[in-house]
């Protein structure tokens, strides 16, 4: 039983989505994230362990690694397709409440921003690592961001800008977050975004990366 | 010492000093236009490839010593004021900015045409790349300041981000590990138009090749080094090698954003000349100075991410001598932005990037 998590968790960390991707090559034709965990599922093993024990831990790897500039965006991005192919097949635990998230997250690229490369990277990473993200896309205006969190009050707030013309934006939707809702926590990324930008805009947190998110997520959720 | 544009661009490139660094600039349109009132002259649309003529005044006027036209796929960024279409099948969309300085405009890829359909995909063709319609300002350029002027053709988007608009960048990055037939194909057709691209503007007679393809993130190389030595190493190879066998004078220069440590010694062994844009928030200019100032040049290195809009007069001082002082150290550096200068860009911190230059301030 130890043995299928385990593997799961090497799955999800080395982008083995299934058996009939032939990624990475030294596991073709075996078992991937999927068939090990619907085998996980059929041997009687909790949605819940499959979850905090198989697939999280591979996510968990796979930051680290990228945090350490060890891997690349293509392999974080076939670990997220791993990992969200099991997720699939643990949905309606989810939805039947036998599973709990650590959390909501709502990320956009803001206001005037199309790019989404990191957005989405920080979107898989948080996701991956057991919370619900409510992905808002890209050129999000500050009524979106204070719409969603109505929607999912509790939930945590990431905003992501690549160009020194949009982050300015930054603030404004802070603002405006922070008016509504006074308690609630917010974060800023991109690779214009600095610490200084953020605590001058009054965000909560700044991070370069999304390991280092997922981290103090986990910190203060828990 | 007294020199033509021309001659101070190419005695850099030969790692000789010159009076003062060469200089190279490209604008967004609407920064364009707040510098065209600057020089009393009458408003009128511009982008920065130069897909289109609009004559070379604010070049000249900013003491450039190399022009620049663009052709293949980045010329259809800006396109048209609304959202568009290109030749490629790429989908567009038109975005608003606000700046202390006015709204500016961003065109942004709205669909990558064959993101969900490898069939497709396995089937695309490129445009024509032969229509000599494509380098009639290329050759008017080289005809009108050839003399005077050090004449670049810019085909960036060159190999990635050309297919990675057709495919989307997430796909296609997924592409090279569980499609390599798709990604290869996909490569094949993007590489092969721009290297005849390449060759119509070395034929009409450009000093310069300036490929292009963003390869880097903000601290590390975008993809594993070695999934660049597979998919892009032997299509540049085979770019730049045809090139010098049309006109062994031309240069390459090649343009990645961000850090490219892990690959600059490929570059290189495969006849790279020089490296832009040097973004010092993700390179040292010392490090580069002395790891690959004997064998490479320079091209920027002024921040567009950071000192250019947010800095101050000596910011930009400073920033600027030690870019001298590294990659500028005994020639082998032409000195520009990190990109189009962007419309948050304060116009005196333009302008003090020129005096600092040792440009003369031409507005009167």
């Amino acid at each position: 039983m130890e043995d299928l998590l385990a593997r799961i968790a090497e799955c999800v960390e080395l982008g083995k989505i299934n058996k009939a991707t032939p990624f990475p090559p030294k596991m073709k034709g075996m078992d991937g994230a999927e068939e090990l965990t619907l085998q996980a599922l059929e041997a009687g093993l909790s949605p819940a362990d499959i979850l905090t024990r198989g697939l999280i831990i591979g996510m968990e790897k796979i930051g680290v690694k990228f945090k350490n500039n060890q891997v690349f965006v293509p392999q974080v991005l076939m670990s997220a397709k791993a990992m969200s192919t099991a997720l699939k097949h643990l949905k309606k635990f989810f939805q039947d409440g036998s599973v709990q998230r650590r959390g909501q997250f709502i990320i956009g690229t803001v206001e005037g921003d199309l790019h989404d490369i990191g957005k989405n990277l920080v979107a898989m990473m948080v996701e991956g690592n057991g919370y619900e993200v409510i992905d808002l896309g890209v050129d999000v205006k500050a009524d979106k961001f204070v719409e969603a969190v109505k929607a999912h009050p509790g939930a945590y707030v990431g905003m992501s800008a690549l160009l020194t013309t949009t982050m300015v934006n930054m603030e404004q939707i802070n603002a405006a977050l922070k008016q509504q809702f006074p308690g609630i926590v917010t974060f800023v990324g991109g690779a214009p975004v600095t610490q200084e930008f953020a605590h001058k805009i009054g965000a909560d947190y700044y991070t370069d990366g999304p390991q280092e998110l997922v981290e103090i997520l986990n910190r203060i959720s828990a | 010492m007294s020199m033509t544009h021309k001659e101070r661009v190419i005695r850099a490139l030969n790692h000789e000093e010159t009076d003062r660094p060469p200089f190279q600039a490209t604008f967004t349109p609407e920064f364009a236009d707040r510098l065209r009132r600057e020089f009393h002259l009458p408003p009128m649309f511009s982008e920065p490839h130069h897909r289109d003529w609009y004559g070379y005044d604010l070049e000249r006027l900013t003491g450039q010593d190399a022009l620049q036209v663009g052709a293949g796929w980045v010329t259809n960024y800006y396109l048209k004021p609304e959202p568009y279409t290109d030749e490629w099948g790429v989908e567009w969309k038109i975005d608003p900015y606000q700046t202390p300085f006015g709204e500016g405009h961003y065109t942004n890829i709205a669909r990558n045409p064959l993101r969900d359909d490898d069939e497709a995909a396995m089937a695309y063709k490129a445009p024509d790349p032969t229509r000599p319609e494509l380098y009639h300002n290329a050759e008017r350029l080289v005809k009108e300041f050839g003399e005077e002027y050090y004449i670049i053709g810019r085909v960036h988007c060159t190999i990635f981000e050309s297919a990675w608009a057709l495919r989307g960048l997430d796909t296609l990055m997924m592409d090279f590990y569980i499609n390599p037939e798709l990604a290869n194909h996909l490569l094949d057709e993007t590489a092969a138009y721009h290297k005849e691209a390449c060759c119509q503007l070395v034929r009409r007679g450009v000093d310069m090749i300036w490929l292009g393809d963003d390869m880097g993130a903000q601290s590390s190389l975008l993809i594993d080094p070695e999934l660049w030595r597979e998919y892009f190493k032997p299509r540049m190879e085979d770019i730049i090698r045809t090139i010098k066998g049309l006109n062994p004078n031309v240069k390459v220069a090649y343009h990645t954003d961000g850090c490219n440590y892990d690959i600059i010694e490929d570059l290189i062994e495969i006849g790279l000349d020089v490296l832009n844009p040097i973004q010092t928030e993700c390179m040292d200019p010392e490090i580069l100075a002395k790891e690959y100032g004997d064998r490479l040049c320079f091209f920027g290195g002024i921040a567009v991410q950071s000192t250019l809009p947010q800095g101050t007069p000596e910011d930009i001082r400073r920033e600027y001598e030690w870019l001298k002082n590294s990659i500028g150290q005994g020639g082998g550096w032409i000195c520009a932005p990190t990109h189009h200068v962007q419309l948050d860009t304060p116009i005196e911190n333009f302008f003090s990037l020129l005096r600092t230059i040792g440009i003369e301030d031409m507005r009167s």
